[in-house]
């Protein structure tokens, strides 16, 4: 035991002394971190300002007054900051500061309208749309509008209202098209409110609902419910097992790859047998994924405290990460470590890693079925397969609707089965791949090689 | 206690009957060695004789298919590696360790849970001239200095046996003395050593017994001393003072069947039963010499002797030679 964890320690001590692991490790929390600083300036909606002319075809001629209406600057913040408001008011009350502060400055679109004959030929007004502009000072020409003759007065025996047609330039930004049929919107139900004599105060008030924050009772306390927390918690889960194993697997199959190429092994071998070897280096590399996750739960924690989240995570499921994270690295681990030995240099190992990496990612792309109907007859199905169970099983953890006790007790059953499988495949393949040097194996060789020792 | 009455507390390493192959190739057929106690070894043989695939089984790295061995009393080295120091021929280091680092977990492995072994480390690098290098990565150090550090890897924990494979291959004449001399200090302070090598001369310089093997069998066991009188050439090496000097008159001397000129001068072949210190006395009496001496058997003559059966046409001798000197002329320039 005492050769074990001295091989355990410098496994641990060379992976976590190098340059590379202290970048990776402070890459991912750098990368939540400047995100939030200066992502918003990155994709900020305040640089952009929908700006240009858009030509108008009004055969009604009510719609143009209320046009020019809308978008009188003054309005246009006005409606912005209504919308976002209503959307904010679901958010935890630090971030509704930082957000209202940054709607009220965003900047009020510049639109101007060419207005064009009511009875003007649409072909003829689409070609001014492409037409190549001489000066690039004059104003960019963003949309062709064409208001159906119904659009303000339903036609007599329809049941509906007409609307309007638009047309757009190649390439033209999303957010002006946007913000041009809002305007439009906004003006069209303005000139049917006026046409039929109503107020549109009046209705506004009568129709405005705003979705109410709902408050979630538990035991001990209430407090507001946060959303998304219940679709966030699964993917943040599987999103640290999967760093856990790949972070751990990975370091397993470079140092065992250069332990090979570097000609050390068999002097190692001279001091402690194959199956010792191993036991060190998958109790190493798991004490670096260890520090790596832990790092990360503690940065999860901590903010989940400082908006004072806490209380939504339930702490026994950090256990069962834990327990699950054990099984998963155990089984990755091991299997990648096989690999490691069987091969002389990393770019032979490669090939062989495909397969076990794909199998890590399975996992996601069943992230979204599984979180979201967790207790389907797949879910269930998955979460009892090896080697992806512990994902599955978090996911279906951490969703809203958790599976039943003897389910996870099952699945960690079958969890410590594949562990026990693939640690007796990886002890035999170590024991010849370390010292097989020459033609790089495929994966029938490392399965005679397993049978064989 | 098992093998031929020899009782395994005797014995630092035993083979009985040890058989490996590797798919369809015999690596090693039915191998019986036995290195005493105290002993130092030889363990020769031409490249792929399947010397390092018996030491391999004897550190218990691989396992015979069948046969018996057993390490210091132990029925496997596993049971002893703390006792047993070995120096791989596929040898290596962590090359982003230090030296003193990668020496202290070496020791550490080998179950050295001595407070002062940092000192003791410190003090063998000065012994072989690498005191500098304790705090220096493995990979800034020269072939030669790491070929030290992995001998000092070896012999960190003091061990009862020690295997060296090939230990010298590769070295500079400077560095495989001050490596001989490290190995024979092991010897002196008790430790039992088997090494390995193809280049004979090595083993003629130090051993006291050769184990000998091709394609896999023991070809020759026996005390260097033993060697030397039975395949002893029965001839006189002489180099007259006067390199024009007639000896054609030696031919007449009795004892001596002929004489053949060789590049350092003649070699006088002597009869059966003839004593050589008088042939010799008789000789000097006749031509002045500058040199004379008996000659002495080389490894690689009996080996190539008994290899062939004694018939070894020039052709298959040449191979022989040529697959023994490999590497030899860059130890022993």
């Amino acid at each position: 035991m005492k050769k074990i964890l001295q091989i355990a320690w410098r496994e641990f001590v060379a992976t976590v002394s190098t340059k590379a692991f202290i970048i990776g490790l402070l890459f991912m929390p750098a990368l939540i971190l400047v995100g939030i600083a200066v992502g918003p300036r990155l994709f900020n909606q305040r640089s952009f300002r929908v700006q240009g002319e858009v030509a108008i075809v009004d055969p009604t001629g009510l719609v143009i007054p209320e046009l020019r209406t809308t978008l009188e600057n003054r309005r246009t913040v006005a409606r912005r900051l209504e919308e976002a408001r209503d959307t904010l008011a679901q958010a935890p009350g630090s971030m509704r500061e930082i957000a209202a502060s940054q709607i009220a400055q965003a900047p009020a679109p510049d639109l101007r309208l060419v207005e064009r004959p009511p009875d003007a030929d649409v072909q003829q007004e689409k070609k001014w749309l492409i037409t190549d502009q001489k000066d690039e000072k004059d104003a960019k020409r963003l949309a062709l509008v064409v208001i159906h003759p119904d659009a303000v007065s339903r036609a007599e025996g329809k049941p509906a209202y007409g609307s309007y047609d638009i047309y757009v330039p190649p390439n033209l930004d999303d957010r002006a098209d946007n913000e041009i049929q809002q305007s439009l919107r906004d003006a069209i139900i303005n000139a049917r409110v006026s046409a039929r004599a109503l107020d549109r105060d009046t209705i506004n008030a009568i129709v405005r609902l705003p979705r109410m924050q709902s408050v979630t009772v538990s035991k001990d306390t209430e407090r507001r419910t946060v959303g998304g927390f219940n679709v966030l918690l699964p993917i943040a889960f599987s999103v640290l097992l999967f760093l856990g194993v790949m972070t751990g697997g990975m370091s397993l199959v470079t140092s065992t790859v250069e332990e090979k190429s570097s000609r050390v092994i068999e002097v190692l071998l001279s001091a402690v047998s194959p199956m010792e070897l191993m036991a060190g280096k998958l109790l190493g590399q798991l004490a670096v994924s260890m520090l790596t996750m832990g790092l990360y739960v503690a940065m999860g924690v901590a903010a989940l405290a400082s908006f004072a989240l806490f209380g939504l995570l339930n702490p026994w499921l950090i256990l069962y990460l834990l327990i699950f994270f054990l099984l998963t690295y155990l089984v990755f681990g091991s299997l990648l470590m096989a690999i490691g030995s069987a091969v002389n240099e990393m770019r032979e190992a490669q090939s062989l890693m495909m397969p076990i990496i794909m199998l890590l990612i399975i996992p996601y792309m069943l992230g979204f079925p599984i979180s979201r109907d967790p207790n389907s007859t797949f879910s269930t199905v998955i979460s009892f397969v090896p080697p992806i169970n512990g994902f599955a099983m978090l996911l279906r953890m951490a969703s809203s609707a958790p599976p039943p006790w003897w389910q996870v007790w099952l699945s960690i059953g079958i969890g410590v089965a594949s562990v026990c499988a693939a640690v007796w495949f990886t002890a035999k393949v170590f024991r010849i791949g370390l010292l097989m040097y020459g033609k790089a194996p495929d994966f029938a060789t490392l399965i005679r090689w397993a049978r064989a020792a | 206690m098992w093998y031929n009455g020899r009782t395994l507390m005797n014995d630092a390493i035993l083979l009985k009957g040890v058989n490996k192959t590797f798919g369809p190739t015999p690596a090693v057929t039915d191998l019986d060695l036995a290195v005493p106690g105290g002993a130092l070894y030889g363990f020769i043989g031409p490249n792929g004789a399947g010397k390092t695939t018996t030491i391999r089984m004897i550190m218990s790295i691989i396992f015979p298919d069948s046969g018996a061995i057993s390490i210091l009393g132990r029925p496997s080295a596993l049971d002893a590696k703390d006792r047993i120091g070995y120096l791989p021929e596929e040898r290596g280091v962590y090359r982003k360790m230090k030296v003193g680092a990668f020496l202290t977990y070496m020791a550490r492995l080998k179950g050295v849970s001595d407070a002062n072994l940092g000192k003791r480390i410190r003090d063998s690098l000065e012994r072989v001239d690498l005191g500098a290098t304790e705090s220096k990565k493995c990979e800034e150090l020269s072939k030669g200095m790491l070929q030290k550090v992995q001998l000092l890897a070896a012999i960190v924990h003091e061990p009862d046996l020690l295997i060296l494979d090939e230990p010298f291959s590769g070295l500079d004449p400077v560095s495989a003395k001050l490596l001989r001399d490290l190995v024979l200090a092991e010897h002196r302070r008790g430790a039992t050593i088997l090494f390995s090598t193809h280049v004979m001369p090595h083993a003629e310089e130090i051993c006291q017994s050769v184990v000998m093997i091709h394609q896999g069998r023991k070809v020759l066991d026996e005390p260097l001393s033993a060697i030397r009188s039975r395949y002893d050439p029965r001839a006189i090496q002489f180099e007259p003072l006067d390199p024009k000097a007639d000896v054609s008159s030696l031919k007449a001397l009795p004892g001596i069947v002929g004489v053949a000129r060789i590049e350092t001068g003649y070699e006088i072949r002597l009869a059966d039963g003839t004593d050589p210190a008088a042939a010799m006395r008789s000789i000097t009496m006749a031509v002045a010499p500058a040199r004379i001496e008996l000659s002495r058997p080389r490894l690689e003559d009996v080996f190539i002797r008994i290899v062939s059966g004694g018939a070894a046409t020039a052709e298959t001798e040449e191979h022989l030679r040529a697959n023994l000197q490999i590497g030899a002329k860059v130890a022993t320039v």
